[in-house]
């Protein structure tokens, strides 16, 4: 049986889950994934998603097996590397594919921030592959259909701006003209859900009175977006007063 | 913002991206030098993620010991092979991991041990957020597969965890091929913009 290209295509889940079939169809989907980039990349990113699968699976080994490994590994040789000749097709270099879609003065100048902080603070290529998928990240927010923005003045002075794309339960905040904090404080993002609290991490340092925008997800219902002044680095749970909580329509 | 701030990698809770990911990269970096020490550190690091995904599927604690040691040892071996390009350091050795696993469950004797016990195979959906407690990883993921379709979940979780194939998971839920390949592609869809994976 022959299976259509887009059959194929739609294996990219079962395949990043290890769910097809040894043999024959992982051979031609293996196949497949050489020809095409789209299927290569959802395949990566929901490997990204196995492995967040697997860390909510973590348990504790049994203490004997480390040293069992140790002395395995004192005893084993390693492979050498794979030598690629100088234009090896695999490391394709990453476009920037995103940059054409966006319209609008909001997106812009979040991505001109975006870049500007993400590249001007990256060194190493790694440094720089995060900062590319992390204003990726939140180009895909700004440019999403449902994209929203939504704005509040913060009771402690100055304005949030959040743009809220609901389908992706992603988020992109900046801010202007909050207050100063002494050394030691943070101001600090939570997603306050009817539930439970969690933090959606730390706002930049403001540079000329703005935040650069920062990428939350995992929205869900009910949610608000909160911000606290935190002792640094942070703390799990808030424990001052929000200055802000931003119903999130989602 | 600025990708080298610990405090600014908590915005994306994807394993790739969380705090000290980075950190793992260069170590495995080390080790295919044969850097035991950071091996060590590696260890530390992943040998409980690679244990609790393996234990999972296989179920028997002895041999998922065992799956577990040959997964390390693999990574120590072929660290050299690891393509930074392709992915994170923590989704290379997670898929190492969950593969191995995967041969072990359809290798023939195991498959003909499993058989017996595939009533158990269907697992509650509870069973993924049983255990969860403060790691706020663990609370996204939990959120994140909470926000699927029941179908999607149970697609996914008897997928990965239960390390049936797609052809298996139809079958056990009875529903048609085609469904199922697109109940798991949409749900990882879901998870993965959920978890901000980009």
């Amino acid at each position: 049986m022959r299976l259509l290209r887009q059959d194929l295509h739609t294996l990219t889940g079962a395949f990043a889950l290890d769910a097809l079939d040894k043999g024959a169809e992982t051979d031609r989907f293996n196949r497949h994934l050489n020809r095409c980039q789209s299927c290569a990349s959802e395949v990566r990113g929901f490997r990204e998603v196995a492995t967040a699968l697997a860390f909510s699976a973590a348990t504790e080994p049994p203490p004997e097996l480390r040293d069992r490994v140790m002395a395995a590994v004192a005893r084993t040789r390693q492979l050498p590397p794979e030598i690629r000749t100088h234009a090896g097709p695999r490391r394709s270099r990453t476009r920037l594919p995103w940059v054409p879609w966006l319209s609008g003065a909001v997106a812009t100048v979040g991505i001109v921030l975006a870049v500007l902080f993400g590249f001007a603070q990256a060194h190493t290529q790694q440094e720089l592959n995060q900062a590319r998928a992390q204003n990726q990240a939140i180009a895909g927010v700004l440019a999403a259909p449902d994209a929203k923005l939504l704005t509040s003045r913060t009771t402690a002075g100055g304005v949030a701006v959040v743009v809220l794309a609901a389908e992706k339960r992603q988020l992109v905040v900046s801010t202007t003209g909050l207050p100063s904090l002494p050394a030691g404080k943070v101001y600090q993002l939570w997603l306050i859900g009817p539930v439970k609290t969690v933090s959606a991490g730390l706002l930049p340092s403001a540079a000329a009175g703005k935040t650069a925008p920062v990428l939350a997800s995992g929205v869900v219902a009910g949610d608000k977006l909160g911000l606290t002044v935190e002792p640094a680095p942070g703390t799990a749970q808030p424990t001052t007063t929000p200055i802000l909580a931003l119903a999130l329509p989602v | 913002m600025n990708p080298s701030d610990p405090d600014a990698s908590r915005f994306r809770s994807t394993p790739t991206d969380r705090r000290g990911e980075r950190d793992l990269d260069d170590l495995l970096v080390h080790v295919a030098r044969g850097d035991q020490a950071a091996f060590e550190a590696l260890y530390d690091r992943l040998a409980g993620p690679a244990y609790g995904v393996i234990r999972r599927v296989l179920r028997d604690p002895s041999q998922a010991e065992e799956v577990t040691q040959e997964v390390l040892l693999e990574v120590w071996r072929t660290a050299a092979r690891f393509d930074p390009a392709v992915g994170g350091a923590a989704t290379w050795v997670m898929t190492i991991a969950h593969r191995r696993a995967i041969d072990r469950v359809r290798s023939s004797t195991a498959a003909a041990e499993r058989e017996h016990r595939s009533a158990d195979i269907r697992p509650a959906h509870d069973e993924v957020a049983e255990a969860v407690e403060a790691s706020l990883d663990r609370e996204r993921v939990r959120r994140c597969l909470d926000s699927l379709t029941e179908v999607q979940r149970e697609s996914i979780t008897l997928a990965y965890y239960g390390g049936n194939s797609y052809r298996q998971v139809a079958e056990l839920l009875n529903v048609t091929l085609g469904a199922i390949k697109t109940r798991i592609r949409d749900g990882l869809i879901r998870m993965r913009d959920c978890l901000g994976v980009s």
